[in-house]
């Protein structure tokens, strides 16, 4: 019980510190890169300010001090809570990320289920064809969807479904005026949730497939024939099993990964979330809001990596360790 | 009686380099509740021939001829789903190397109840657990209430094999093929295994295919032997006999 | 898992390289040429592949095009190779604790969605040449080769042979060269070429976003930034037929790494 305490404390801990020295990476970075934030904040109106005007401009934004000193005063703000505001939308970047970041956690996370519940599905299904024709065909056309990149499948798709059919709108999130309507809000999702699902389907299909083949051919299913279980009875109850810890892990690093890589199929198709945000803070030097973006995606990579590691040693019993859990049917 | 009979039985794998023959025209028989040791060299088709009864072989490879009669029925062409039903309740198979053959992610209780359901589909929880712990007892594993939950990493060699002959003997198979049992153990351990399947041959009467490539093994545990060389049964016979003439040809 | 050797994708990448290198004989006008007389035109026989907004004739800039983009494919792979080879074998090499750290380093990078990386930096260093766009995408896509590296270097390293060239007085730089690379090379060519896949879609995407080369720069990205101009006048072709290219080139590349990929587990499923 102790034990367990201190694991908490000494994980909690590492986990604060890289947070800490991702914002310290990102600061310094953003701040050393060319390109003037005053762009950011005041446009185009920058070119018409004279040299004086620039200077004042950056004393009120707090841009002239050297950069710990910087660094210190947003620590100090983050800490409370206050992450300053942002250049170009000019309010608290909370307040900024908040009205956007439900889009991109519908987007992402409905493309997240779909992605690993068809992933399983199909990989259950090579993995039970493997080298048939059927696991060859499907094979072949998730190589060629993986190959395809995002931002030309949503080209295409918007050339097809918007320009020829005209069956489906070819961006934003809702039409104006119809911002309550769920069927609208579909509509509008469709297209680029495509785009997600389709461009990291494949990946994670074929190591799942490769994971169940992989669990085939082991001896252990020797011993289950053995026993008088059919080929696909062994797959289910055994090998999926097996590779389900596995699974489990590449869904919590994946997590991130599909939910920040969002920002192509935002940018296609003018769905207004987070990666779009993300992509113009960095371009534009919005510090602000780039800090907070990076901020909450490094947290989410942290803490998928977390997941998938206290996944691994706690469900695999090969990584040594005794799981609580004993089998259903035997328990003393 | 015999259990199994195998006529003329030859087994080919088909690559792309072309076929290899693994078993070549091999007949044998097997009476009820002896031991059968077949012995040869690595690579010699052993391990193909049994596999190829129970049919079990690789996609690649395919009986070619022969014929393969089990209690005087012929199961050579019999089709997947009545060969599970006869892998379940007829046939059993022992493997070389036991923490592989044990599915690593299953608790040894689980793996064990799992075969006894497929015995008897209907047995009730409290006799499933009654019987994986006889099974326990059988191939003397000590404290099975405790062990039943404990993965297969948690065992040791001699432990792990006893567990996979606790599998096997939860089909009370009429039939049980040990293919080289005792390889991947220490010496001391080997001898304790053979052991154990020589009082479960006493205990529960069944035939018994022991592949083995050592002599000492084949030796102590044949009451029959087959000796194999590049896929052929070169000599068959009582194990009195056949050791005795190996003895005969190594000292002359 | 049978092996087919990828005939055909080798031909297609043969024929596609070639045409890129000896562009000059290959194409039929100037691809830089804005022929504002006729902008948008369709498919026909004077422009076998019609011509863009900007009146350029496709089929010229595809393979003009495509040896900026190939370039760039290659020399990204090259750096992220060489970056993966010296990461990986020095973190294998080195004590524990450097090993974890620069592995602990790598992961955070690693689990980090790798375009929005590479978006990010170029968004950041925002150059718009050629040889620093390969910089940028070589700097963000060495991760889990450099992983791979690793582990074989620790698999290998206690072999006994490297252990005899250690007895007779190998330096690092000699044992690295000399006896792990050649057994390494195989299992991180397959991803090499796969880095090379990446980084021809690094380049399209980057470009197409508007962060990568610039309109009169010619690569598939740049010819591929103008199609949501294309989508409004309904112009296809300087969508589909570049992408097209893109594709077929990425789709031959990934049939060869698979190829090229160490299958490790046995041939024969037991199932």
């Amino acid at each position: 019980m102790r034990k367990s305490y201190i694991t908490i404390i000494h994980e909690l801990g590492k986990l604060l510190l890289s947070i800490f020295l991702l914002s310290v990476l990102v600061f310094t970075m953003s701040r050393l890169a060319p390109g003037d934030p005053l762009y950011s904040y005041y446009g185009d109106q920058v070119e018409k300010m004279g040299p004086q005007e620039q200077e004042e401009a950056r004393e009120r934004l707090g841009l002239h001090e050297p950069l710990p000193v910087q660094y210190a005063r947003w620590f100090q703000g983050a800490v409370r809570g206050d992450f300053g505001i942002s250049y170009k939308y000019k309010t608290d970047v909370k307040e900024v990320i908040a009205g956007r970041i439900g889009n991109t956690l519908l987007l992402g996370g409905l493309g997240f289920v779909i992605i690993f519940g068809v992933a399983l599905l199909l990989g259950l299904f090579c993995a039970w064809r493997e080298d048939k024709w059927a696991d060859r065909v499907v094979c072949g056309i998730g190589t060629v969807t993986s190959c395809i990149p995002e931002f030309w499948l949503s080209l295409l798709l918007i050339l097809v479904f918007s320009v020829w059919l005209g069956w489906l709108p070819s961006s934003g999130a809702y039409s104006v005026g119809m911002e309550g309507s769920l069927a609208d809000r579909v509509r509008h999702l469709v297209l680029p949730l495509t785009v997600v699902v389709l461009g990291h389907l494949w990946y994670y299909a074929y190591l799942v497939r490769n994971r169940l083949l992989e669990e085939t051919r082991a001896d252990y299913v020797l011993l289950a024939r053995m026993k008088g279980l059919s080929g696909k009875q062994v797959l289910y109850r055994h090998c999926l099993r097996n590779a389900m810890p596995s699974y489990l892990s590449m869904m919590a690093i994946a997590l991130p990964h599909i939910l920040g890589g969002t920002y192509v199929a935002e940018t296609v198709f003018s769905y207004p979330g987070i990666g779009t945000l993300a992509y113009e803070s960095a371009r534009y030097q919005d510090y602000n809001l780039l800090m907070l973006i990076s901020l909450m995606t490094g947290g989410l990579v942290i803490v998928g990596n977390m997941f998938a590691k206290v996944i691994n040693e706690r469900i695999d019993p090969r990584m040594g360790l005794k799981t609580g859990g004993m089998s259903e049917e035997v328990k003393d | 009686m015999d259990v199994l009979t195998v006529k003329n039985l030859s087994v080919s794998f088909y690559r792309q380099s072309g076929e290899i023959e693994a078993v070549k025209n091999v007949s044998f028989s097997l009476r009820a509740g002896e031991i059968l040791v077949i012995m040869g060299d690595t690579g010699c088709g052993k391990s193909v021939l049994c596999k190829s009864i129970v049919k079990l072989l690789p996609d690649i490879a395919k009986v070619k001829t022969g014929q393969i009669f089990f209690q005087g029925k012929e199961i050579t062409d019999y089709s997947e789903k009545e060969m599970q039903k006869l892998r379940g309740n007829s046939f059993s198979m022992v493997f070389q190397n036991p923490m592989t053959a044990l599915n690593p992610c299953m608790s040894v209780g689980e793996q064990i109840a799992e075969a006894v359901r497929l015995r008897q589909p209907g047995i009730s929880r409290k006799d499933l657990k009654s019987r994986v712990t006889e099974l326990m007892e059988l191939v003397g594993l000590d404290r099975p209430g405790e062990r039943a939950g404990q993965y297969p990493i948690h065992f040791s060699g001699g432990m792990a094999q006893r567990c996979v002959i606790a599998i096997a003997l939860a089909a009370k198979p009429s039939v049980l093929f040990a293919d080289e049992p005792t390889t991947s153990l220490d010496a001391g351990v080997q001898e304790q295994i053979l052991e154990l399947l020589l009082e479960l041959r006493r205990k529960l009467g069944m035939a018994v295919i022991l592949i083995t490539h050592n002599p000492y093994v084949a030796a102590k545990m044949a009451d029959r032997a087959a000796l194999m060389r590049g896929g052929e049964i070169y000599r068959i016979g009582d194990a009195e006999e056949i050791f005795e003439k190996i003895i005969h040809n190594n000292h002359p | 898992m049978k092996k087919r050797f990828p005939g055909i994708s080798l031909f297609i990448l043969t024929v596609v390289i070639a045409g890129c290198l000896a562009c000059g004989a290959v194409m039929t006008k100037d691809p830089a040429y804005m022929d504002l007389a006729n902008s948008n035109t369709a498919p026909c026989r004077a422009f076998f592949f019609g011509t863009d907004a900007m009146g350029r004739d496709v089929f010229s800039m595809i393979w003009h095009g495509g040896r900026v983009s190939l370039f760039i494919g290659f020399l990204a792979t090259l750096i992220s190779t060489a970056v993966a080879v010296l990461v990986g074998s020095v973190s294998g090499c080195a004590p524990a604790w450097i090993d974890g750290a620069m592995m602990g380093l790598t992961d955070i990078v690693l689990s980090v969605p790798g375009l929005l990386l590479t978006v990010f930096l170029q968004a950041v260093l925002g150059g718009s040449s050629v040889i620093g766009l390969a910089v940028v995408i070589g700097l963000t896509g060495w991760m889990s080769m450099a992983r791979v590296v690793r582990t074989e270097v620790l698999q290998l390293k206690n072999m006994d042979y490297v252990l005899a060239a250690r007895c007779l007085g190998g330096g690092f730089f000699h044992i690295l060269c000399r006896h792990l690379a050649p057994n390494f090379i195989p299992s991180i060519l397959f991803m090499a070429v796969m880095n090379v896949r990446s980084a021809i879609v690094a380049e399209s995407t980057l470009s197409f976003m508007g962060i990568g080369l610039p309109v009169e720069v010619i690569s598939w990205g740049s010819m591929l930034s103008l199609s949501e101009n294309a989508l409004i006048t309904r112009s296809w072709w300087t969508v589909l037929i570049p992408g097209v290219f893109l594709l077929v080139t990425l789709l031959c590349l990934t049939n060869l790494g698979n190829y090229m990929r160490k299958s490790g587990s046995k041939r024969h499923s037991n199932l």
